[in-house]
């Protein structure tokens, strides 16, 4: 028997700042997003547009996958962290090296001080992916999760290694293609490399977990890890060395097979759930991967090459970074965090008092209004921005920002109300 | 203890074990069906055999320290076998007609 509460369990001190950091950026990012205004109209490759991705996907997405995957190794692993003490050395230099990284993309201080920031970040993601290889060894498990888990931190490494390398590029120049061409596969390799594999890694057990659904065909996977990475090394080598369309529709292809396989994973596990009616964190969930056909759309567009002119193709681009980021990682974010924070929380103030105490259930240690009128907030930021963005209209995307501020306030709201639930006096009596 | 007292009391222990609640699931684990067995030597030894909704169930270690302690408060001094068995495996014929109203089946 294993499970988020084994006896390898990390200590709550090493979980639960990655929530709390997170969960602050998330609102941090929001606030960039209504700054940005009318910079986020403009060319995919601006100042702002690339601190607000990094926040995004450092600030808020990496902190809390990094805080879950700490949780989450012992149970996927069946060993424990190789190091808490570096753990948490790691969360303080990812966090100062996160606010460093963003600030100076926001004033362009491209050829200063991003080259002191990207270098801190690589050696915080370096200690990050040091300690998970290091566990993975002691470990004796090695199924499909474990396989997806560990070829997305290999990914997450190849990712960081070449923004540092744009990073450094931007002062010595030594690149001989134009950095843009490595920006695409910098964001290529950490959305599909370390995100959706990691997704899909961590997904596949909770899930089907959650859904409570049995007898699934694992097979699936197996081949989308194949497919999956064939698809994104050919897509790597055909960028740097070949730059032949053929290749990158074969590649898109295979990439596909491997997405449409983890989506065809989950739906059996949807219509084997044993619990029909989902709740809020899993509402979100399934929203997140249904709307990952979005990203596969927009990147088929782009495949084909419209001819468009210059500024609705960089509206594209940012559509389609906006439906990776925000369609399907935030939104798997947002409903993942109400299924494992209380749980992880609960356990913490409550494992010792089962039994002999009344005890209230996990969803009880948030508001399931708050959550509700969250998800129902998200939902109009996640349909406005996009018509904001094809409509080349800045009011509805400034509504859209707003609405997303209020998401994030009523997320950490929620999100510091399970980690300071106080164990109430008449539940110890 | 007679044949007949013993298997009134095995019946009690399961009417206790409805206040140990799947906290997730939020059914308790004798409406769902996670109790498969459960025997007691007529003595201060009762073994019980169960399983959980899924192997890596969250809150497994959770469930056995809550039948536990659920126990041992009525009978302090007993000792408590609990084995976890995933086969066979768990299913939604399992579940009483309460728990199905509850899981919306």
């Amino acid at each position: 028997m294993n499970g988020l509460n084994t006896n390898n369990a990390p200590d709550s001190s090493v979980v639960v700042p990655h929530f709390i950091f997170g969960a602050i950026n998330f609102f941090v990012l929001a606030i960039l997003i209504i700054l940005a205004n009318t910079s986020l109209l403009e060319a995919y490759f601006n100042n702002k547009i690339i601190a607000i991705t990094h926040m995004a996907v450092l600030g808020w997405a990496t902190m809390i996958v990094f805080g879950a995957l700490y949780q989450l190794i012992p149970v996927v692993f069946e060993t424990s962290l190789y190091s808490e003490k570096l753990a948490k050395f790691t969360f303080w230099i990812s966090a100062v090296s996160i606010l460093f990284l963003t600030y100076s993309f926001w004033i362009g201080a491209f050829a200063t001080l991003l080259i002191y920031a990207a270098l801190l970040m690589f050696f915080s993601l370096l200690l990050f992916v040091i300690n998970i290889l290091l566990s993975y060894k002691k470990s004796a498990i090695k199924n499909t999760s474990s396989k997806f888990i560990i070829a997305a931190i290999m990914w997450l490494a190849v990712t960081e290694l070449i923004g540092t390398i744009i990073a450094l590029n931007f002062k010595f120049s030594f690149l001989t293609v134009i950095h843009l061409h490595y920006l695409k596969i910098h964001a290529t390799v950490g959305l599909i490399g370390w995100f959706l594999m990691l997704i899909i890694g961590v997904g596949s057990t909770l899930l089907p977990m959650f859904l409570i659904s049995h007898n699934l065909k694992y097979k699936k996977l197996d081949i989308s890890f194949v497919t999956l990475n064939i698809g994104l090394i050919g897509l790597i080598i055909n960028w740097f060395l070949v730059q032949k369309l053929l290749f990158t529709a074969v590649s898109w292809i295979l990439i596909v097979v491997g997405i449409l396989l983890f989506v065809s994973f989950i739906y059996e596990s949807y219509k084997k759930r044993i619990r029909k009616k989902l709740d809020v964190g899993m509402q979100y969930s399934m929203l997140a991967i249904a709307a990952i056909i979005l990203p596969i759309l927009i990147s088929l567009v782009l495949l084909i090459g419209f001819n468009f002119e210059f500024e609705l193709l960089s509206r594209v681009v940012v559509l389609y970074g906006f439906s990776i980021i925000f369609g399907f990682i935030t939104t798997l974010i947002l409903g993942q965090t109400y299924k494992t924070l209380p749980f992880i929380i609960w356990l913490e103030k409550y494992k010792s008092l089962v039994g002999k105490v009344k005890t209230p259930l996990p969803r009880e240690l948030y508001s399931k209004q708050i959550a509700t009128t969250q998800f129902y907030l998200y939902l109009f930021f996640l349909v406005s921005i996009p018509i904001g963005f094809l409509m080349n209209n800045s009011s509805i995307i400034k509504v859209g920002s707003y609405s997303l501020l209020a998401v994030s306030i009523l997320y950490n709201v929620n999100v510091l109300k399970i980690i300071f639930h106080k164990v109430k006096n008449n539940e110890n009596e | 203890m007679s044949k007949q007292e013993i298997a009134q009391f095995e019946l009690d222990t399961i009417e206790l074990l409805k206040n140990v609640m799947d906290p997730e699931i939020e059914i308790n684990i004798v409406d769902l069906g996670l109790i498969y067995e459960l025997y007691y030597d007529g003595d201060k030894k009762i073994n019980i055999v169960m399983t959980f909704s899924t192997p890596s169930c969250p809150l497994g270690d959770t469930i056995k320290t809550n039948i536990q302690e659920t126990i041992r408060q009525k009978h302090p001094d007993f000792t408590i076998d609990i084995d976890v068995v995933f086969h066979p495996q768990w299913n939604t014929a399992m579940v009483s007609e309460e728990g199905k109203r509850v899981l919306g089946l």
